[in-house]
């Protein structure tokens, strides 16, 4: 008998849950599609903001090192390991592997390197990035 | 340990220094001066971009602008130091670069500029044998430069780890190793791996370490090295302790821990602090007051304690952002304030009103 009522009513005592069911499958459907896309536009950007600051200290330490080799006393012991300390990070920088807990600390590290190199140098380089934070919102990628 | 218990002090100006024409940041006595026959010199800095050299006549006792170096920091000079030689003075300047003037003979120059603070440099300092500079400011970095002959100077190492504004570096009396505080409330010590160029952080004391809640402003040393004194923005003055044996065995790590805090003594911002070859810890405050503190005999049971010895009110009309005591006259101080002036102190015993022979 109870069991007969229960049947007799199912569907309009779970509505509620039904719905919610319902709802929640439709959502996660298009979050899922939208998640996707937009976890690619930022993914797209910072990883074109990685490589172009690494492009452009690998670039900076192929200037200099050949700039060692042309002239060995061209600058300082310390410098001079300095550079070849980028070079290694450069080298070891895990660029497929976005990831890896260790890249933030490498970026980290270069950045510390590079400003030591400049000071001593008396350069008056400055890894500006591109896009530039004024820029940003005006490109698409 | 020197007894200071039965005494009474007082603070006698012995003469204002006046011609910055806007407010004094800091203080530097020129080493080995003031003793032997050399007269004392004095250094300051100041709001209005430029450095004043001042002098003590032998003949007059009294203090005369010898030199104002201007016309090359185009900002506020926040701190200057002589390295401990006395050839050269580092001044630090909100314009981003840090000098290096050049005494010859009475006349200095700028010989140096040490560029690669993105913004003000709040702070500089010289290690004990000269050979190493280090910078600080609202950066967030702390910088060690090398120097080198003919007044050349290579960075060492940039180092990262506050997550503020910098106020000031200051290198231990006896070792190389680096103290900074900020206005993150922490004070962070600097050490090298072995002879690497590799600096690191071995310790930071912050809250969780019995240290400051509120922006640490200045930390002085005594005379050993193994007392460590900071002020700050929270009211309260604080001791630290090491094991000088074990830092002086070249262990960097060897740990600080808190000894007592001084509270109840302040009502405004500490900014200066300065502990005296014989023990004197003296202090300079947003309120205008200079004070006096010494360990205290009563408090062996529980550990040192220190007492407030003297206060003098009213020492500036404003702000006294300095108070730096003299390096071969025992009770010799100089104070300097938001007032524009630079004052020079004679902390004297009362009873009978001469300088103490000790």
């Amino acid at each position: 008998m109870d069991d007969a009522i229960e049947d007799l009513f199912e569907s309009t005592l779970n509505l509620e849950e039904s719905h919610l069911k319902e709802g929640y499958d439709e959502g996660y459907a298009d979050g899922l599609i939208s998640g996707k896309e937009e976890g690619q536009q930022v993914g797209l950007k910072s990883g074109f903001e990685a490589g172009e600051e690494l492009g452009f200290y690998r670039g900076c330490v192929d200037v200099w090192s050949s700039a060692i080799r042309a002239d060995p006393n061209f600058i300082s012991p310390r410098v001079e390991k300095t550079i070849k300390q980028m070079d290694e990070l450069l080298r070891n920088y895990p660029m497929l592997e976005p990831e890896n807990e260790s890249v933030s600390d490498m970026m980290d590290a270069l950045r510390l390197k590079f400003k030591v190199i400049c000071a001593t140098l008396n350069l008056k380089l400055e890894h500006t990035g591109y896009p530039k934070p004024s820029d940003s919102g005006n490109i698409e990628f | 340990m020197m007894n200071f218990a039965d005494e009474n002090f007082e603070l006698t100006e012995v003469q204002k220094l006046e011609g910055h024409t806007d407010r004094v940041w800091s203080l530097a006595w020129k080493p080995a001066t003031g003793t032997n026959g050399a007269p004392a010199v004095l250094a300051s800095c100041s709001g209005d971009k430029t450095i004043r050299i001042w002098e003590q006549s032998p003949a007059t006792g009294s203090f005369h602008c010898k030199a104002v170096l201007e016309d090359t920091h185009t900002r506020t000079v926040r701190s200057c130091a002589w390295s401990p030689s006395g050839k050269l003075l580092a001044t630090a300047s909100f314009d981003a670069t840090t000098a290096i003037w050049e005494d010859v003979g009475g006349d200095f120059s700028c010989v140096s500029t040490l560029e690669g603070h993105e913004n003000e440099v709040k702070s500089v300092s010289w290690n004990a044998s000269g050979s190493l500079l280090a910078t600080c400011g609202r950066d967030k970095s702390v910088w060690i430069w090398e120097v080198l002959p003919h007044n050349e100077f290579e960075c060492v190492s940039v180092l990262q780890g506050h997550t503020q504004d910098v106020k000031m570096v200051q290198w231990h009396p006896a070792t190389d190793i680096l103290f900074s505080c900020s206005y993150d409330n922490s004070i962070k010590v600097w050490a090298e791996d072995g002879d690497s160029d590799d600096w690191h952080c071995v310790q930071t004391l912050n809250e969780s370490s019995s240290g400051h809640t509120s922006t640490v402003w200045a930390l002085s040393f005594n005379a050993s090295g193994d007392k460590m004194v900071s002020c700050s923005d929270d009211l309260t003055i604080k001791i630290w302790g090491c094991d000088i044996m074990r830092m002086l065995s070249g262990d960097g790590n060897a740990p600080w821990t808190h000894i007592c805090t001084l509270s109840g003594y302040h009502d405004r911002t500490i900014f200066s602090i300065h502990w005296s070859r014989e023990g004197i810890i003296c202090s300079g405050a947003a309120d205008d007051a200079i004070r006096f503190f010494v360990e205290s005999e009563d408090g062996l049971v529980n550990g040192p304690s220190y007492k407030l010895l003297y206060k003098k009110d009213k020492a500036h009309e404003m702000d006294v952002n300095a108070v730096q005591w003299s390096s071969t006259e025992n009770r010799r101080l100089a104070s300097a304030s938001d007032d524009g002036t630079v004052k020079i102190w004679e902390f004297v015993s009362a009873s009978g009103k001469k300088k103490l022979q000790l």
